[in-house]
C-alpha cells in the first residue's frame, strides 16, 4: 500500500468513525433500555407516510409478526429511519396483522 | 340371614322404638316431635349434601386451575419462537419475462431468483445478504453476491455496515432496483451494469437517521470507505468502470463518500445529494493510480396516486499518462419517471426519459420508455413496457426493445 498523505488522513477520519460509532455502544445499550415504549398511533401514521416512499406499501398481514422484526430493521436501514420510528412501526404492524 | 338373627333383630327394633316413642300409639303430641324430628333430620341431610356438592366443586376447580396452568405452559412454549433473541427471515424476489429486441429474435428472459437471508440478533444486529441466481445465455448457473453485510445497531440513529453493500450513492441502485420495486422492466440507462452510477461497494458504511427539527421531517445519511470501483481497459482507452464491489484495491488507494437525503413527509417528498472521492487502478494495471469523482442528486415526490422521480449521477475517471488509456473520461446519466395509479384499478401506466453520455458514441444512449403495469398485488406485478432507444446507428444501444415481465418480491 502506498502510504500517501490523503490515505493516512482518510484511515484517520474511517477509525474516528469507527472509534466514535464504538464509543456509542454502551450508551446504544443503555438508550434502548430506556427507549420509551412503541407507540401504536405514532406507528400507525409513520407507516403510512414512510413505507410507500420507495414502493407500494405492504399490508401489515403480509407477514408474521417474527418476520416483520427482521423486515423492519432491514427497512432502517434502507429508509434511515429512527430507533424510535421502527419500534414503533413494527408494534403497528405486529398489532395490525 | 338366620332364623334367629332376624327375631334378635325384630326385638332391639321394638326396643328401641318403644324406647325412643314411648307413647306412639293414640297421641298427637308425639307424632309432632316425630314431625319435628324428621324435619331436623330433613334440613341435616340437606345441609350434608351441600356440604357434599361444595367439596365435589372445589375438587373440579382445582381441576381447572391445573387444566388452565397446563395450557398456560403450552402457549408459552408455542410463542417461543416468537420471543427468542434470535430471528432467521427469508425475504427477497424472483422474474421471469420476455425480451424481443429490433434486429435480433425475441428471448425468453431467463427467471431470477433473489433470495434476501436474513440473521437478526435482538435489536443489536442484521447480517442481510442477497445472492443473485440465474442462468446466463449458454444456461450456465450463475450465483452473484448481490450484498452480504453485517448491519451492527448503534444506538437510534447509526448503524455500522461492514462487507458487501449496495452503493449508497442515489436511489435507484439502493432503494429501487429490485424487480417488483421498479415500474419498468429494465432499469433507467445508464444505472445498469457498467454505466454512469455505482453499483455496489466492499468497505464499512455508517448510515441511520435523525428527526429534523420538532415536526415529522427527518434526515437520513449514509457514508461509506471501500476498496471502490476499477477501470476496465481496451484498445487504449477505458471501456467502462467496473463498480460491482471488488475484493481488492489494486490502486491501495481507498474510495469514500456518502449520501444524505431529506424526507418532508407533509410534501411527499424525498430529496437527495451523493458524492464521493478517492483512486482507481485499471483491472490489469495496479500501480497506475487515477482520480475518481462520482457526483448525484435525486428526488421523489408522490402527491397521492402520481409518482414522480428523478436522479442525475457523474462518475469521471482521471487521466494517467503511463497508462494503457492515458485519457480518463466521464459517463453521466440521468432520468425522469412518472407513474400514475389508475382510478380504483390495478392499472399502472409508467413514463421514463433517460440519457447516457459516455466517452465512447456507442455507449451514448437516450431512451424514452413506456411501460403499462397490473397490480396483482402490492408485491406481485405483470409488466409490459416498450423501449424507444437512440444511439449510434448500428450499435446495439439503438434498438428498441419490447419487454414483459412478471415479478414477485416476497
Ligand atoms: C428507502 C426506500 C424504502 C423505504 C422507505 C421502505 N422500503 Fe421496504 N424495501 C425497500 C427495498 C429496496 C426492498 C428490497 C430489498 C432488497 O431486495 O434488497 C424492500 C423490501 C421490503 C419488504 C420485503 C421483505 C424484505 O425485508 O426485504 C417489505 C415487507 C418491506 N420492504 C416493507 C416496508 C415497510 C413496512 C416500510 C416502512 C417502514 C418500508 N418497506 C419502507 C426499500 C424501502
Amino acid at each position: 500500500m502506498n502510504w500517501t498523505q490523503s490515505t493516512t488522513t482518510r484511515l484517520v477520519l474511517v477509525c474516528a468513525a469507527i472509534a466514535l460509532g464504538a464509543a456509542q455502544l454502551p450508551a446504544a445499550a443503555a438508550q434502548r433500555d430506556a427507549a420509551p415504549k412503541a407507540d401504536f398511533v405514532r406507528g400507525a401514521k409513520l407507516w403510512a407516510s414512510n413505507c410507500t416512499r420507495c414502493h407500494i406499501v405492504r399490508d401489515p398481514k403480509d407477514l408474521r409478526d417474527d418476520q416483520w422484526i427482521a423486515s423492519m430493521y432491514h427497512m432502517r436501514l434502507r429508509a434511515g429511519l429512527t430507533g424510535q420510528d421502527t419500534r414503533d412501526i413494527l408494534r403497528f404492524l405486529q398489532e395490525s396483522n | 340371614m338366620t332364623s334367629q338373627t332376624l327375631t334378635l333383630r325384630r326385638t332391639v327394633i321394638s326396643a328401641v322404638l318403644a324406647a325412643a316413642f314411648p307413647l306412639a300409639a293414640g297421641a298427637a303430641e308425639p307424632l309432632e316431635a316425630l314431625q319435628a324430628q324428621i324435619e331436623a333430620l330433613q334440613k341435616q341431610l340437606e345441609q350434608l349434601r351441600n356440604e357434599v356438592t361444595q367439596q365435589r366443586s372445589g375438587g373440579a376447580s382445582q381441576d381447572l386451575a391445573a387444566e388452565v396452568s397446563k395450557l398456560k405452559q403450552e402457549v408459552k412454549s408455542a410463542q417461543e419462537w416468537k420471543q427468542a433473541n434470535t430471528v432467521i427471515h427469508l425475504a427477497g424476489y424472483a422474474d421471469a419475462g420476455y425480451t424481443d429486441t429490433k434486429n435480433a429474435s425475441g428471448t425468453f428472459t431467463p427467471f431470477s431468483f433473489n433470495p434476501i437471508f436474513h440473521f437478526q440478533y435482538k435489536d443489536l444486529l442484521l447480517v442481510e445478504a442477497e445472492p443473485s441466481i440465474s442462468i446466463d445465455e449458454t444456461g450456465e448457473t450463475t450465483v452473484d453476491l448481490e450484498y452480504a453485510a453485517l448491519n451492527l445497531f448503534l444506538g437510534d440513529h447509526a448503524a455500522l455496515v461492514a462487507g458487501k453493500f449496495q452503493s449508497p450513492i442515489g436511489q435507484f441502485r439502493q432503494n429501487l432496483h429490485p424487480s417488483w420495486i421498479n415500474k419498468l422492466p429494465s432499469a433507467p440507462t445508464g444505472f445498469g451494469h457498467g454505466g454512469a452510477a455505482p453499483i455496489a461497494e466492499v468497505g464499512i458504511q455508517l448510515r441511520g437517521g435523525a428527526p429534523l427539527g420538532a415536526g415529522e421531517n427527518r434526515v437520513n445519511y449514509a457514508v461509506y470507505v471501500g476498496n471502490g470501483p476499477e477501470v476496465e481497459i481496451e484498445d487504449g482507452e477505458i471501456e467502462m468502470v467496473e463498480s460491482e464491489g471488488f475484493g481488492r484495491d489494486r490502486d491501495g488507494s481507498k474510495v469514500w463518500g456518502g449520501r444524505i437525503g431529506f424526507f418532508v413527509p407533509s410534501q411527499r417528498l424525498d430529496l437527495g445529494l451523493s458524492a464521493a472521492t478517492g483512486k482507481v487502478a485499471g483491472m490489469m494495471e495496479s500501480d497506475i493510480k487515477r482520480d475518481y469523482e462520482v457526483v448525484g442528486a435525486d428526488f421523489a415526490w408522490r402527491p397521492a396516486r402520481f409518482e414522480l422521480r428523478g436522479e442525475y449521477v457523474r462518475q469521471k475517471v482521471g487521466d494517467a499518462a503511463v497508462s494503457a488509456a492515458p485519457e480518463g473520461g466521464e459517463w453521466k446519466a440521468w432520468y425522469l419517471q412518472a407513474s400514475h395509479r389508475l382510478g380504483n384499478t390495478n392499472w399502472e401506466p409508467v413514463l421514463r426519459y433517460g440519457r447516457l453520455d459516455t466517452p465512447h458514441a456507442s455507449g451514448n444512449q437516450k431512451q424514452w420508455a413506456l411501460g403499462l403495469n397490473y397490480l396483482f398485488a402490492s408485491n406481485v406485478f405483470a409488466k409490459a413496457a416498450y423501449e424507444f432507444n437512440d444511439s449510434l446507428k448500428g450499435a446495439a444501444t439503438d434498438d428498441d426493445r419490447l419487454l414483459v415481465q412478471l415479478s414477485y418480491g416476497f
